[in-house]
Order: structure tokens, then C-alpha cells, then sequence
């Protein structure tokens, strides 16, 4: 299926000039007279109110850190607190203007933020929708700790803060079960998603899950809390261009066009912790400015004073009307002078005492009470009072937090694999049945049709081989398995490079652009921290995501979003959220140092993540399907070398089925050794295996792992138990490598079996060479050979064929 | 004159496809440029395109079968 959109040489070639509108940088000129009288007394009373809580919540926070009390109150504090203080016109601001249904993805510095989005949500959500909200939290049990320390006046109120300072304060009952603490604490109910302690990481996280809003129909906006250093990073970009793709508007379908409803809201206060924006670190003079880098639209920027509440509330609400109407994204850059430090060790050596006092003035609360004084709305008396009244509060709040009675400490001691416990849900959707809007029937697409001719075994009634083209080949296997689950899972949405009319780089998905709409499958720009969290968001929006990174060596382009955001978000909400993602990186081959690694031990290293690497059509098929059923996040690795592997052990259903993740499986049994094998090494394991049979008369089991996270010892176990020698291959570089992991386990746990150590033979500890090198680099058979003859079974001694014949530790010296 | 249909270069390892589907029969009028044949390799769908304007005298490999690199599918008659 060819591209739709021409490129007419007569119309990229014609000469003009690039066009940029002006952007409004604090435009907002509403009397406050008329805000008056649009508010109405009580909104604006409760703006006032908001900032002060906020601002008190902080400045309890950084007392804590810099004096060991607060008030009355002692107590240590050990956690992070990057404060706001300052800025709180910013996020009271935003917050007026969005519903409970707008999901706000927040930073470091984002308790602000959270505590404003709280109590607008509040203040616009009813009192039922309430009462269920803090009955549903965990079986209401906050909310009895919260009424009857506290009281039931304000329950709602006190809830939100004491949930928020007891995550802080990593105790078991704060929002996120003291998972997150103060740089990732969140609660979905009021529309505050997780905050990130990765500089701009919910830009993109932000803007997958505004795409599930979008294709999910649901209400609201989500809006990406970031700083103004944040725009040095380069996942911010990819996560703006990723939200304004010009395919929204140009090729999917009439009733899903438009772009995800995402506002790129960039808290400006000046410093990226030490270092100073405008002018020192970044090449924007107004951050507003690369809103016009981005798209036609320019992103809707605006520079607006965040000084001042009501100005953001009139843009956020401005923006917020493009976005519903799918003309978005947007972006704004709100100016907010940050006057407490970075984090509570900041001696703000960075700026003077000038500048601090220059800005004084436009301390949004003062400045705001001024206002409300001289309109009359106020007297500074009530000023006072409010802000004793908050002081109360929240010093109520801390009395009861800081007791371990009424917020236990989490008990590690009494469980100690309690956050164990928390890195997956091993949970998983039923086979999903229900069948989804298609383009055309399956039956329609040549391509797919090819599979249903496909003989469903390797081997011919003879025991000779057939071509690929003849049966069904691992490539084949993951196309089945992923064709059941987008033609019967309408939550789920696959995209990557290169996904659509190419059918994925290596041809995975051919043939379903025959009969996907545009915005079930996609091409994805060359964004591939963009692509991992778009996809992250999508998952925490509630949809399912399939995505690949062409290369597995592109892994690195996406590190923070695969080790920090995919790894951990289900950890960290402490099991309320979960992250089905299934990421399909393709271990390359030919293509020399970076586009042929094997980086599966880089990926299974990380807490957090399942790791999948099939060999087989059987077991890539049933993988797959395992995988995209799994409320967990899965890494799924698939060799270049073995999509045209065909089947040689087993038929492969047509029907749908799983395969357990984790389990090993014996490919071959025998008596002598045993082999296991990650990936393509398997196939050299059964070559080496007959070598070993027909030439030295050893019977080798050979086990293909599968998996490598989660991993059960227990095949490899039972098998060295008969055995006693264990041979371990990867195409991993043996260094830090899984194998050896593997290989100290068996070490450990099956050392009274075991007739020799274990021995690992992986890929050396230096790069992949080019295509006619790599039979020197990636373990052969005859290399399992030599090592099984020269090590594990003397008496076969043989001479060595491979070059493998160095002296590791001398290797190890050299760093080798 | 009749021009032949040929199974291109589909590269360096791949050297068999599948004649997966003809989108003109015999008789049709075809335009250079026209797709006439879709072959299937392991990895991807190929559209062969007519190189030459005319008639689709004959198909010679029918959907379903295997063929090499170089193969003749069918022949155009100018």
C-alpha cells in the first residue's frame, strides 16, 4: 500500500518564505473589576486560599528539611523537597481553569501542582462523587484514618493533603503506599497523575496518554507539567512533535482526526536548577519561541504571568478550548520566579540578593491579596485570618502524618519482599474476543492471506525441510499472534517506525495496513523515547500499546523512558497503575557494532520490566500473545537472524493460544550435558549437539530459555541434576551478561549436582564486527564444540576450530 | 510484441516469493505503470508494475505458487 500524500516537486520547489505569526507574550489585560464579577467573591476567595495552602504545605516541607520542625512538631525528614515556592500562581492558575476529568503529569517540583489540581477537583466535583472517590481508595480506610484523626470537617480537604504529605513522608498509607514519595506522588481520582523526577519525562508520558483520551473518546485534556529546563531535553521535543504529527489531521480517518489533546505547560521559573535559561543555557530568548519550531500553529504559544493566577487561568482555559477541538497541542510558557532554592540544600550561590528582592513584589499570594484588598473583597484582616486558618491546617495535617499510629511506617521488616511484591501484577486480559472496526476484512489482504496456505510444521511428511515461503516462519508466528489481539482489541494500538505500508522493518506487520485504520497502526516519527512514552501514557490512560524500536541497539535512544517510566510506574503507584506495554526490539545481525547487539542483559537488569527473547515460531507466536496480554510491561526481543526461521519442533496452532513468560523450555534431551540457550544460540546448541552425539558420543539436553524475566530455575535445575555439567549460550557479550547470572544461580542452588562449574559462552566483550566477521563473534557450534571437548568432557579433547581458545582472565586484565 | 513479466532483484538473500495475487486478467488492457501482480517474499509484498503499455496476453505462474528471482510470471503484448 503506497504512501497517500504526493510529493509534487512544483509545489516543494516553488520559492517563498516561511511565515511566523507573532506570540503573545503577556497579553492578558482582563480587569480584575470583570474577573470579579465572572468569578464571582468565593472563587476568587478560594484562588487565594489554594496559593496560601500550597505555599504553607511547602514552606512546611523545607522547615522540616532545614530545621527538623515545624511549629510544634519534630521530626526528621529524609526525602527530597523541591519546592514551588513562588510559583503557586502558576498551578492555582492552571488548575481554575481545568475539570476534575483533565489529567494533569507532573515533575519534581510538582506538589503544587497537585494540591491545586486537588482542590479544584473538589471544588467541582460533587459531594457523592467525593464520598465514593475516598471510599474506593483503598477499601475507605484513608479515609477513616483521616476522620478520625482529623475530624470529618473538610474530610475531603484533609484527605487530599494527609494522602500527599504520608507519601511524602513514605508511609504505607500515603496515595501511593509510600512507593513514590515526593518527586512521583499522584492520585488519579482527582485527575493528578504521576509526577516525574526525570526533567520533562511527562511531556511525552503526558502526551500518550492525551492520545488514549482522544481515541478512547474521553473527556478532558492532559497537560504536561514541566520546567523551562526541561526544553534542553531531547524527549521533550520529540514528545511536541510527537503531539502535533501532521498524520492526525492528514491521514487518519474523518472521525479521529485532530491531534491528542495535549497542553505543554512549561512552569518558567528562569533556572534550570543552577543554571539560567534565557541567556546562558538554551537559545530561545522566551521559551514561548519554539512553539514556532514546532508546527504550523505554532502550538498556540503564548508567554503569560504566572505571577498571576487569573492570566494563566484565561490562557489555560483558552487552550483548552483548542485542544477539545482538536487543534492542538499548545504550549505555554508561564513565567513564575522560583524564590525558595532548587531543593533544600540550594545556597542560591547562582543568583544574587538584588535579583530576589527585585522580585519580591510579584509574590503571586501578596500580590494577589493586594488585589483582593483593594477591590474590597477582602480586609487584610481576612488576609490574616485565611492564612492562620491554613496554617492550622496544615499543621493538623502534620500532627497526625508524623504519627506513626495514625501513618505507619512501611514495614519491611515484617515483609520484606514487600516491594518485591509490587514490580508486577502478573496479571492478564482474557483472550479478547470482540471483534474491531476494520478498514476491510482480513480475507481481503493478500498479504494475510499468505499465512492461511502456510503448512504449520517445518519439515515435510519425509523429515526434509520446507522453504519459508511454504511454512509458517517465526516471523510469521509474532503476525499471528499480533492479528488476533488488534482485530480483537480495540484498546490496543501499535506504532513504531516504519509500522504501516513498509509493515515494520523487517515485515512483521505486513499486510495489516491492508485492514487497520490509521490510528490502530501507525508510523512514528524517529522518536524513539517518544515512541516508549507515548506508549507509557497511553497504558496509564488506560489503552494497550505495541511498540517497537526497530533495532534493539536504538535502545539506548530510549533509555530513561524504558528504565525509569516503563520499568517502574506500576512499582511506584504501588499496584494502582499498570503499564501493558509490549516493546519489540530486533536483535540485528550484518549490520556491525550498533545495529547487531544483543542488549537483552542491559534491559533484564532493570527491575521492573518482563524479558522475552523466542526462538521459535511455536514459541514466538505464544510469547507474543502472552505478552499482549500482559498487564505488565514486556520487552520482547526478536533475532533478525530467525524471522525466517521455520518450525522444527513442534506444529504451531492456528488457533490462538499463550505460553507461560518465565518458563524454559527442553528443545532436545540427553543424558550427558546440558545447554541452555538465549535466542538464535539454540540453533547452534542443536547443530553442536548432533556434532557432539554423532563424533564423542555425549547426549546433550538442550533447554531454549525463552524468557529471562521472570526466569524458572527449575528445568535448568532438574536437567544439571542429571546431567552435572551446564554450558550456558548468548550472543550477549559475556560480561555482566544474563548467562552468568544464570550461571551463579545454578552455581548456588545446584552446586551438589554439578560436575563442574557452569560455563558460559557468550559473545567477547568487545564490538560487533561486520557482516563477514561475525561467525568469529557470535558463538557457533563448533565454538560449543571445541568448549565442551576442551573443558567439560577432556577425555574428548579435540583441537580448537574457533578462535576462542584466549585466556579470559587475561582478557578481564585488559578490560576485555 | 510481447514483453515479459520478470520476478525482480528482491535482495541479496532473498531469492524465492510467492505469486500472491493478479490484479488484471488476461485480456486487460495495462499501462506501463500499471500493477499487474503482487508477489509476497517472507518479509514483505511486492507490487510488479507493467513496464510496457498494451494487453495481458497470458499468466503464466497462477496465485499460490513459489518462484525464483528472474522467473517469467506472464507476458504484455504491446
Amino acid at each position: 500500500m503506497p504512501k497517500q500524500l504526493l510529493i509534487d516537486p512544483a509545489q516543494v520547489l516553488r520559492s517563498g518564505d516561511v511565515t511566523f505569526r507573532p506570540i503573545p507574550v503577556h497579553s492578558y489585560d482582563i480587569p480584575f473589576a470583570t474577573e470579579r464579577q465572572a468569578r464571582g467573591d468565593v472563587a476568587l476567595k478560594n484562588v487565594l486560599r489554594h496559593m496560601m495552602i500550597v505555599r504553607e504545605f511547602e514552606t512546611m516541607l523545607s522547615s522540616f528539611k532545614s530545621t527538623g520542625a515545624y511549629q510544634d512538631t519534630q521530626y526528621t525528614y529524609k526525602g527530597p523537597a523541591h519546592l514551588s515556592i513562588g510559583q503557586e500562581g502558576a498551578a492555582v492558575g492552571a488548575a481554575l481553569a481545568l475539570a476534575p476529568e483533565d489529567h494533569i503529569f507532573g515533575s519534581h517540583r510538582s506538589h503544587g501542582e497537585f494540591i491545586a489540581k486537588g482542590l479544584s477537583a473538589l471544588m467541582a466535583m460533587d459531594a457523592d462523587t467525593i464520598t465514593q472517590m475516598m471510599n474506593r481508595h483503598d477499601g475507605g480506610k484513608l479515609r477513616d484514618t483521616v476522620s478520625k484523626a482529623i475530624g470529618t470537617d473538610n474530610l475531603a480537604e484533609n484527605f487530599l493533603l494527609f494522602g500527599l504529605l504520608a507519601e511524602i513522608f513514605m508511609r504505607s498509607n500515603g496515595f501511593n503506599g509510600g512507593m513514590g514519595g515526593s518527586m512521583h506522588a499522584f492520585f488519579a481520582p482527582i485527575g493528578a497523575y504521576p509526577n516525574n523526577a526525570i526533567v520533562g519525562a511527562s511531556a511525552g508520558i503526558a502526551t500518550g496518554a492525551a492520545l488514549r483520551k482522544k481515541l478512547a473518546n474521553a473527556p478532558g485534556i492532559c497537560v504536561a507539567n514541566a520546567g523551562d529546563g526541561s526544553t534542553g531535553c531531547g524527549p521533550v521535543w520529540e514528545a511536541m512533535n510527537f503531539a502535533a504529527m501532521g498524520q492526525y489531521d492528514r491521514l487518519w480517518e474523518d472521525k479521529r482526526k485532530g491531534a491528542p489533546p495535549i497542553l505543554f505547560f512549561f512552569n518558567n521559573n528562569f533556572y534550570a536548577m543552577g543554571g539560567q535559561t534565557s541567556g546562558e543555557t538554551m537559545a530561545w530568548d522566551r521559551l514561548s519561541r519554539i512553539g514556532a519550531g514546532i508546527d504550523p500553529r505554532q502550538m498556540h504559544a503564548e508567554t503569560v504571568d504566572g505571577t498571576n493566577p487569573l492570566a494563566v487561568a484565561d490562557a489555560v482555559r483558552r487552550k483548552r478550548e483548542v485542544l477539545l477541538r482538536g487543534d492542538g497541542p499548545a504550549l505555554l510558557d508561564v513565567e513564575c520566579y522560583r524564590i525558595s532554592g532548587h531543593s533544600t540544600t540550594d545556597t542560591n550561590a547562582y543568583r544574587s540578593r538584588g535579583e530576589l528582592k527585585l522580585w519580591e513584589p510579584y509574590d503571586p499570594i501578596t500580590q494577589f491579596a493586594a488585589k483582593m484588598t483593594d477591590a474590597g473583597v477582602l480586609t487584610d484582616a481576612d488576609v490574616q485570618t485565611l492564612r492562620d486558618q491554613v496554617a492550622d491546617q496544615i499543621c493538623t495535617i502534620v500532627r497526625a502524618v508524623v504519627d506513626p499510629n495514625v501513618a505507619p511506617p512501611i514495614d519491611i521488616h515484617s515483609d520484606p519482599t514487600l516491594i518485591g511484591d509490587l514490580m508486577f501484577s502478573n496479571t492478564h486480559i482474557p483472550q479478547p474476543d470482540t471483534p474491531t472496526d476494520l478498514t476491510q476484512p482480513v480475507e481481503k489482504s493478500a498479504a494475510l492471506r499468505t499465512l492461511d496456505r502456510k503448512a504449520r510444521f517445518g519439515l515435510d511428511e519425509g523429515g526434509a525441510p520446507l522453504s519459508p515461503m511454504r511454512t509458517l516462519t517465526l516471523r510469521d508466528g509474532l503476525t499471528e499472534a499480533i492479528l488476533h489481539h488488534m482485530t480483537h482489541d480495540d484498546s490496543l494500538i501499535a506504532y513504531g517506525e516504519e509500522c504501516r505500508e513498509w509493515g515494520g522493518a523487517f515485515g512483521v506487520y505486513r499486510g495489516l495496513a491492508d485492514i487497520l485504520p490509521h490510528h490502530r497502526l501507525f508510523n512514528a516519527p524517529i522518536s524513539e523515547a517518544a515512541i516508549v512514552a507515548t506508549a507509557v501514557g497511553y497504558a496509564l490512560g488506560g489503552g494497550r500499546a505495541l511498540v517497537e524500536l526497530m533495532y534493539g541497539d536504538f535502545i539506548g535512544r530510549a533509555g530513561d523512558e524504558i528504565f525509569n517510566q516503563m520499568a517502574k510506574w506500576q512499582s511506584m503507584s504501588a499496584g494502582h497503575l499498570k503499564v501493558p506495554v509490549v516493546l519489540r526490539a530486533s536483535v540485528g545481525s550484518k549490520y556491525g557494532a550498533q545495529h547487531s547487539q544483543d542488549w537483552s542483559a542491559l534491559i533484564a537488569h532493570i527491575p521492573g520490566l518482563k524479558v522475552v527473547y523466542p526462538a521459535t515460531p511455536y514459541d514466538a507466536k505464544g510469547l507474543m500473545a502472552a505478552a499482549l496480554s500482559s498487564n505488565d510491561p514486556v520487552i520482547f526481543f526478536e533475532s533478525q537472524r530467525l524471522y525466517d526461521q521455520t518450525e522444527m519442533f513442534q506444529a504451531v496452532p492456528k488457533d490462538y493460544y499463550r505460553l507461560p513468560i518465565g518458563q524454559p523450555d527442553v528443545k532436545r534431551t540427553g543424558d550427558d550435558l546440558t545447554v541452555l540457550t538465549f535466542g538464535p544460540s539454540l540453533y547452534q546448541a542443536i547443530k553442536a549437539a548432533d556434532e557432539l552425539a554423532d563424533t564423542h558420543g555425549l547426549e546433550t539436553e538442550v533447554i531454549d530459555a525463552r524468557s529471562l524475566v521472570p526466569f524458572d530455575y527449575d528445568t535448568v535445575l532438574t536437567s544439571v541434576k542429571k546431567t552435572g555439567h551446564l554450558m550456558i549460550v548468548t550472543e550477549a557479550c559475556e560480561r555482566g551478561s544474563f548467562a552468568m547470572t544464570v550461571a551463579a544461580n545454578v552455581t548456588r542452588f545446584g552446586f551438589a549436582d554439578l560436575k563442574a562449574p557452569p560455563r558460559v559462552l557468550g559473545s567477547p566483550n568487545w564490538i560487533v564486527p561486520g557482516a563477514d566477521m561475525e561467525g568469529t563473534y557470535f558463538p557457533q557450534a563448533h565454538d560449543i564444540v571445541d568448549v565442551v571437548t576442551a573443558e567439560l568432557f577432556t577425555a574428548k579433547k579435540t583441537n580448537w576450530r574457533g578462535v576462542r581458545c584466549w585466556d579470559d582472565l587475561d582478557l578481564a586484565r585488559r578490560g576485555l | 510484441m510481447s514483453v515479459k513479466i520478470v520476478v525482480p532483484q528482491l535482495g541479496n538473500e532473498i531469492s524465492e516469493a510467492e505469486v500472491t495475487e493478479w490484479l488484471k486478467v488476461v485480456g486487460d488492457t495495462v499501462k506501463a505503470g500499471d500493477e499487474i501482480v503482487t508477489i509476497t517474499t517472507t518479509k514483505t509484498a511486492i507490487e510488479i508494475e507493467a513496464t510496457v503499455s498494451g494487453t495481458l496476453t497470458e499468466i503464466m505462474v497462477p496465485e499460490g505458487e513459489l518462484v525464483e528471482v528472474g522467473a517469467v510470471l506472464g507476458l504484455i503484448t504491446e
